[in-house]
């Protein structure tokens, strides 16, 4: 990394003669980090076309718990990269939009994807009526794979995803409302941490250097969240939002607050505006 | 300061000498020339209090300040915000704490401390790279002005009992708050581990202080609930005539309030000193109750004015004890046995009967009206944000409001939501930080009474 920075110095001195090149350099160091970040996003969505398929063909087959079992896991890889997923603002509503966001909520007939597909599932404890909805789900996971593998991922949202994905916990997850008929939001939750931690480790040795403290309490925080949910692990998955006790809720809530305020200063750090 | 004091009542002067004293006090033990300007331009802003002749119970209404520059004393040997004057904008903030050791919570208390400090007296946050977000939220403008802002930071008992080398140190009445017979409590807006009161001319000052708070220390603060108040501004009057704010009932509030600038009386009823059986790291502290007590006032306001006095025991135009003309004679109810002037379950008298030994459970309320929005049922949501402060949370609150326990008041009244605090010792000086005799108790492992 360090013989790399050099050269990528000593390049755009000779090119641009001085002043802006600090900047620059930061963004040539981003090239590595970023193509890194893009195979990690390609496979997870690898993983959420697939997921989503044997998800939704349980729906369509009629066997409920089988769709239950498979809804938690299915969303993870989907959440641990939301923030790239959000760039196309009509799929993300598609997929992944709720109740909340129809007037008359889950009434609507308007209201579809993951949510409302889980709260036919828990609420009703049926697949009647679902299978239009889960395929049109399965059509808008596929398309999603194919836009984002045809586009270059811009720096400035793939560092800025970091704090993005914990704005998102912060701000409507910490209270258990994501995922309200199945009480599945520590999965979610723990998507939502890998994604961030994921773009934190990619560009964290650019940083470590001027600023290992920053490093250090950021890495500390992700491991107090690592910590924290591993205490509610259960076979593959987590338990159950309502088994968070106070404690650990508080405790979660100020490692997102903390992450959040964090890791929204990683894009200054590498001088992308 | 300039011979103006003949022009002012008694009790106004009395006060008057009373901030300044306390401004030069706080003064003397300041050695940055920095905070020394600060003191001194306080006691500015409390001459001019004083000169208007209108301030000498924190409850009186707040005559308005143009400026922005008034500044109250951070250091001191007790906190601000208490017999401080009620400006027009309150707030109060609830807290869980993320501490697991005393180091986490000396550092969270040295944190709060620098911040509330900087926060009271104003200046100007730094500028940042405008790559990165700025350092303060801007909504004050590029400098942050004091505009009389206090903060007042309290600890409740969940504090101390979720911690097991805090747990001997819990001030003695200190208790979670618990179920009245009228209350209908709100789990969301009651109890927390630490409790702010921000007080300031503008509710933006609050607002700007507590995000503040809450940017610079998430790590250590999680934010509970919050519960913001106003009070009426009533602009100066030619007469220097003093007048208490109405709250939503459409009644003065705070008309029989003890003489905040009466130090004896302050000592006696707020302040804990050595004769307490409370711990020793608890001197100079207070208790704080707090309650969000909602307003039925639609239902008030179809109630008959002979009745709605009745039930209060005070003229509701003057604020005036039916024995006397002014809101600020005090009542009698010594010829009054049967209730007949004043009925005997009227709120002021249950509140302070007034008999021998009565004066043990005064309480110096410093309340707030709040207005929230609109109930289900199509109602207005709103009432009280009453806070009080005593040296004795049992003898105080408690006793009054059990007192006041099936009063005609409450088919008005519902109490939903606040908690009991206690108020922790000033910080006396720079350096010194809020909550250090508590740390420091726990250091030394001491935990009996004085
Ligand atoms: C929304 C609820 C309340 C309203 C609207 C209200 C209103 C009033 C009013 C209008 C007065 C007369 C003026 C004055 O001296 O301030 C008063 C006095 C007083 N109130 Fe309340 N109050 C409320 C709740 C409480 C509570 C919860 C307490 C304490 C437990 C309390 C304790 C007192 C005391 C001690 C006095 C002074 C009595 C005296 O010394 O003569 N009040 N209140």
């Amino acid at each position: 990394m360090r013989l790399k920075y050099l050269l990528a110095v000593t390049a755009l001195m000779s090119t641009l003669g001085g002043t802006a090149y600090a900047q620059q350099n930061t963004t040539l160091d981003l090239v590595e980090p970023i193509a890194e970040y893009k195979i990690y996003v390609s496979e997870k969505l690898q993983q959420l076309v697939t997921d989503t398929k044997a998800f939704t063909d349980a729906i369509k087959a009629g066997n409920v718990d089988k769709a239950k079992s498979l809804f938690a896991p299915t969303r993870m890889s989907y959440e641990a990269i939301e923030p790239i997923a959000e760039l196309f603002s009509d799929l993300d509503a598609a997929i992944d939009s709720r109740a909340d966001d129809y007037e008359n909520g889950e009434k609507n007939p308007e209201f579809p994807g993951f949510h409302r597909l889980e709260y036919g599932l828990w609420e009703k404890n049926s697949t009647d009526g679902l299978a239009p909805i889960a395929d049109k789900l399965l059509a808008d996971v596929t398309l999603l794979h194919q836009r984002i593998t045809d586009m270059a991922l811009p720096p400035e949202k793939v560092v800025g995803g970091a704090a993005a994905l914990m704005e998102e916990v912060a701000a409507t997850k910490i209270s258990g409302e994501e995922d309200r008929y199945s009480h599945t939001d520590l999965w979610d939750f723990k998507g939502n941490f890998d994604g961030s931690e994921k773009i934190f480790i990619l560009v964290r040795p650019l940083i470590e250097k001027n600023d290992p403290a920053f490093v250090k309490k950021v890495a500390d925080n992700f491991n107090t969240v690592g910590t924290t949910l591993a205490k509610y692990k259960s076979g593959d998955g987590y338990q159950s939002y309502d088994k968070l006790t106070d404690d650990d809720r508080k405790v979660l809530a100020s490692a997102v607050n903390t992450l959040a305020e964090d890791l929204a200063t990683l894009r200054g750090k590498l001088g992308l505006n | 300061m300039n011979g103006s004091d003949d022009r002012l009542p008694p009790r106004s002067r009395e006060r008057r000498h009373f901030l300044l004293g306390m401004g030069a006090a706080a003064g003397g033990a300041l050695a940055a020339p920095a905070a020394l300007a600060a003191t001194q331009a306080n006691a500015q802003t409390q001459d001019r209090a004083g000169n208007a002749g209108t301030q000498h119970h924190v409850t009186d209404a707040p005559t308005g300040d143009a400026s922005t520059e008034g500044r109250w004393p951070f250091y001191g040997d007790f906190q601000q915000g208490i017999i401080t004057p009620r400006p027009a904008a309150g707030m109060i903030a609830a807290f869980d704490v993320i501490a697991k050791t005393p180091k986490d919570l000396e550092g969270l208390f040295r944190m709060l401390t620098e911040r509330l400090a900087f926060l009271t007296q104003g200046g100007r946050p730094p500028d940042l790279d405008p790559k990165l977000p700025p350092a303060d939220s801007g909504i004050l403008g590029p400098v942050v002005a004091p505009d009389n802002l206090t903060a007042t930071v309290s600890v409740g008992a969940s504090l101390f009992d979720s911690r097991d080398w805090l747990k001997p140190l819990k001030p003695r009445h200190l208790q979670r708050m618990t179920r009245f017979r009228n209350d209908a409590l709100d789990a969301g807006i009651c109890h927390g581990d630490i409790a702010v009161q921000f007080c300031a001319n503008r509710p933006d000052t609050n607002i700007h202080a507590l995000r503040d708070v809450m940017k610079m220390m998430p790590d250590k603060l999680v934010l509970r609930w919050k519960q913001e108040g106003s009070v009426p501004v009533i602009p100066p009057r030619p007469d220097g005539r003093v007048e208490s704010a109405r709250n939503f009932l459409g009644f003065r509030d705070g008309s029989a309030n003890p003489d905040a600038g009466d130090r004896a009386l302050m000592q006696r009823i707020l302040w804990i000193d050595g004769a307490r059986g409370e711990p020793a790291w608890a001197e100079r502290g207070t208790y704080q109750a707090i309650r969000i007590i909602r307003n039925f006032v639609e239902r008030w306001d179809r109630t008959p004015l002979g009745e709605q006095e009745r039930i209060m025991g005070r003229r509701k135009s003057s604020g005036a004890p039916f024995t006397g003309t002014t809101e600020f004679d005090a009542p009698h109810y010594a010829g009054d046995p049967h209730g007949t002037v004043t009925a005997l379950d009227a709120h002021i008298r249950l509140a302070n009967p007034r008999t021998t030994g009565s004066e043990k459970n005064l309480i110096l309320r410093r309340p707030f009206n709040y207005s929230n929005g609109v109930t289900k049922s199509g109602q207005l949501e709103q009432g009280l944000l009453f806070i009080c402060y005593q040296a004795d949370l049992e003898a105080g609150f408690i006793t009054v409001q059990r007192r006041l326990d099936g009063e005609p008041l409450e088919e008005y009244l519902k109490p939903i939501g606040g908690g009991y605090f206690f108020v922790l010792p000033g910080a006396r000086e720079p350096g010194d930080y809020l909550g250090r005799t508590l740390v420091e108790a726990v250091r030394a492992g001491n935990a009996s009474p004085t």
